[in-house]
């Protein structure tokens, strides 16, 4: 009878950050991912990092997207990295998707953020996204967070 | 990036049967697609009705495109320097782009503004912000102030009249373009509120165009855009939709307001996309004018043959640029430009290559200026009006594009016109929709991008670009410049003006409120203080995210 509990839907946040309006790829890659069978919460524009963070937690999501294409994502991104260790969010990832330059890709590394996607075709995000989600769930399977007594 | 990753199937370009935008296309276009057309009431020569061909009889030979390129970044000093750079290489108007917290209407030290100041555009909080980044520059250079279309545009346009009269110019003798088109704002996401703000900008938009046909006759004072919306995903004839039933929606309020056809359009401009489909870019213009002169004429009666010629800017797509293999974008931009000027643009605003991932370096700018030069100067494509006219293909696209667009037209008019199209969600869908089959059509290969879905390179193959940095300390100076100027400012005058502005502001809708601004500008109150009151008055909050209570007790 027992039968193995289905493979929850991964669950992705994608927002805007700051004041920048220009939210064609958000809402196109929060699109897709629904298409690719994920559970997609779009926050949409004018998103502070506390507002996103607080909406991630409420939402219990796998995965934050946040979407910049107005310079800004140097200031917002690490504020979003430092609001989710205050959560304790270290299984959620947090993916950054936009328009600069090659060379702040690093340094958005550098600042916590797990991985950036310029190009914009959006097979590669929804592979990160399965990949790093299934191990992020085998990892918890094998190490289960210790519960009360 | 994996070569292989190509979805594009790279043998099988280019076999388009259809435009960028969906139009069916023949193989060969013969007189058949032309039977039935009318030269003298279809087309015309250039310069006569109903201008298919162009809105003067020789084009450029008697007058060149004005040669744009726009500018802001950083304090208005930073920029100051950039334009006098790029009017030293040739450049003809100065065409300024506020930064995001401009363009709502807040000031520089609001708190949403951090991180943001200087970062997309110039700040521009206060006159004395104008006055510096002006500061040296020709005064008869025509203007371009990109934040004349939000809630930011009482502010801009005060500024700019009041500056005219410290500098001694006659405001009659003031050129330039006010990017006056209040339908369009929120979709860029200037105002919070959205639509909610749709019919307080469209009265703030009046007020301006009734300002400048009374006392700055020389500028553009309306203005309806087609690019912004072709940038969030649309495709050609949508965008010609829009673009006209924006217009006439802003002739009908003018209307409304008592002012007649010929005394304002003569100064309503247009501004399109030159998007990568050369020859449908080029119908789009061609079916724009013969539109337009018919909609002046016809539906409104306009005499003038000036309130009938449709004047146009073009800037070039940025969503066509691509951001691996960035010196492609020089190629892309060049044919955009040459299939505007095929077209018959007055003005142009090219993109800079490396566009596609920041705000332009110095010397990509420059290179943007000189393809403009080169096209103009070098190709012979300016000596000769409308040189495609009477190609059987450009007419029969001209017509098929004029065909779609009335189409749309009749879906918008359907639904109760553009302002209803707009307030109840039928702009959004179409967007949306048009945005995912566009993108859909990319990832599926059934569009072929070279450096995006085909012609992969490895990323260390790809040139890197030397981009723009703005320097990091501007937005910490910019916002220490605005905190000492509401210290030192006459504040008791500042008070009053915008006391008095808030009560003209609470008056009938048809009561202009530039006199009212231009007082409170003069007094140097901030882009916020003065959009702020005026949203007070018509019941909104004063700070479009409620985080700050208005000064001086205001309420």
């Amino acid at each position: 009878m027992a039968r193995p509990p289905a493979q929850p839907e991964i669950r992705v946040l994608i927002s805007k950050v700051g004041l920048d309006g220009h939210d064609r790829g958000a809402k196109i890659v929060a699109s897709l991912l629904r298409d690719a069978g994920m559970e997609v919460v779009y926050l949409g524009r004018f998103q502070t990092p506390e507002n996103i963070v607080r909406a991630a937690v409420e939402e219990d999501v796998d995965v934050i997207g946040l979407s910049c294409l107005s310079g800004v994502h140097l200031t917002h991104a690490p504020r979003v990295v430092e609001l989710m260790r205050d959560n304790q969010m270290d299984d959620v990832l947090l993916i950054v998707g936009g328009v600069f330059p090659v060379q702040e890709i690093a340094d958005l590394k550098e600042a916590g953020v797990d991985e950036v996607f310029m190009g914009s075709l959006t097979g590669p995000i929804v592979d990160y996204i399965r990949d790093r989600c299934t191990k992020n769930r085998h990892h918890e399977k094998d190490e289960p967070r210790s519960s009360a007594p | 990036m994996d070569r292989a990753g190509g979805q594009a199937n790279e043998d099988k370009q280019p076999a388009a049967a259809k435009t960028w935008s969906g139009l069916p296309l023949k193989g060969l276009y013969t007189a058949s697609d032309v039977e039935g057309m009318d030269y003298a009431r279809d087309l015309g020569n250039a310069g006569d009705y109903p201008y298919t061909r162009g809105i003067h009889p020789n084009m450029y030979r008697g007058r060149q495109w004005t040669q744009k390129l726009l500018c802001g970044f950083g304090t208005p000093a930073d920029t100051n320097e950039r334009l006098r750079s790029y009017i030293g290489e040739g450049a003809k108007a100065l065409d300024i782009i506020p930064d995001v917290p401009s363009w709502i209407g807040i000031d520089a030290d609001h708190p949403r503004a951090r991180g943001e100041v200087g970062v997309q555009g110039v700040n521009l909080t206060s006159l004395e912000d104008i006055e510096i980044m002006l500061d040296g520059l020709p005064p008869e250079l025509p203007l371009i102030l990109h934040g004349t279309n939000t809630m930011a545009s009482p502010f801009e346009l005060g500024a700019w009249a009041v500056l005219a009269e410290k500098r001694g110019l006659p405001l009659a003798s003031l050129r330039g373009t006010l990017l006056n088109d209040p339908l369009f704002t929120f979709y860029c996401s200037w105002w919070p509120e959205g639509k909610l703000l749709v019919d307080l900008a469209l009265k703030l938009g009046i007020d301006a165009i009734e300002y400048c046909t009374e006392n700055m006759p020389r500028v553009y004072s309306s203005y309806s855009d087609g690019y912004n919306f072709r940038e969030m995903g649309i495709n050609a004839p949508q965008e010609l939709a829009l673009t006209l039933a924006k217009a006439r929606c802003y002739v009908d309020k003018c209307r409304e307001r008592g002012l007649a056809i010929d005394a304002f359009a003569p100064r309503l401009t247009f501004c399109f996309s030159a998007h990568i489909d050369f020859f449908e870019e080029i119908a789009k213009i061609r079916a724009a004018r013969r539109m337009w002169a018919r909609i002046a004429r016809e539906q409104y009666g306009a005499q003038d043959p000036r309130s009938l010629k449709l004047r146009f800017s073009v800037h070039t797509a940025g969503c066509s640029l691509v951001s691996a293999q960035p010196l492609n974008n020089i190629v892309r931009v060049a044919y955009e430009a040459m299939a505007a000027a095929l077209g018959g643009a007055q003005a142009m605003d090219l993109c800079c290559y490396d566009e596609a991932v920041n705000i332009p370096s110095e010397e990509a700018g420059i290179l943007s200026l000189r393809t403009q030069q080169i096209l103009a100067c070098e190709t012979g494509i300016t000596a000769v009006a409308d040189p495609l006219g009477g190609s059987y293909y450009v007419e029969g696209l001209t017509s098929a594009l004029e065909a779609k667009t009335a189409e749309i037209l009749a879906e918008i008019d359907e639904v109760g016109g553009v302002v209803s199209a707009i307030k109840t969600g039928w702009v959004d869908d179409l967007i949306e929709r048009e945005a995912l089959n566009y993108h859909k059509e990319l990832e599926a290969g059934e569009r072929t991008v070279v450096g995006q879905n085909a012609f992969l390179m490895e990323e260390e193959a790809q040139a890197p670009v030397d981009y723009h940095r703005t320097r990091p300390e501007s937005e910490a100076e910019q916002v220490a410049n605005v905190r000492r100027l509401k210290r030192t400012r006459n504040n008791r005058l500042v008070q009053e003006t915008l006391e008095s502005l808030q009560r003209r502001a609470g008056a009938p809708e048809k009561v202009n409120l530039m006199p009212e601004v231009i007082e409170a500008v003069r007094a140097y109150a901030t882009v916020g203080e003065i959009s702020g009151v005026i949203r007070l008055a018509h019941g909104f909050r004063y700070d479009p995210f409620g985080e700050l209570e208005a000064p001086f007790g205001l309420r």
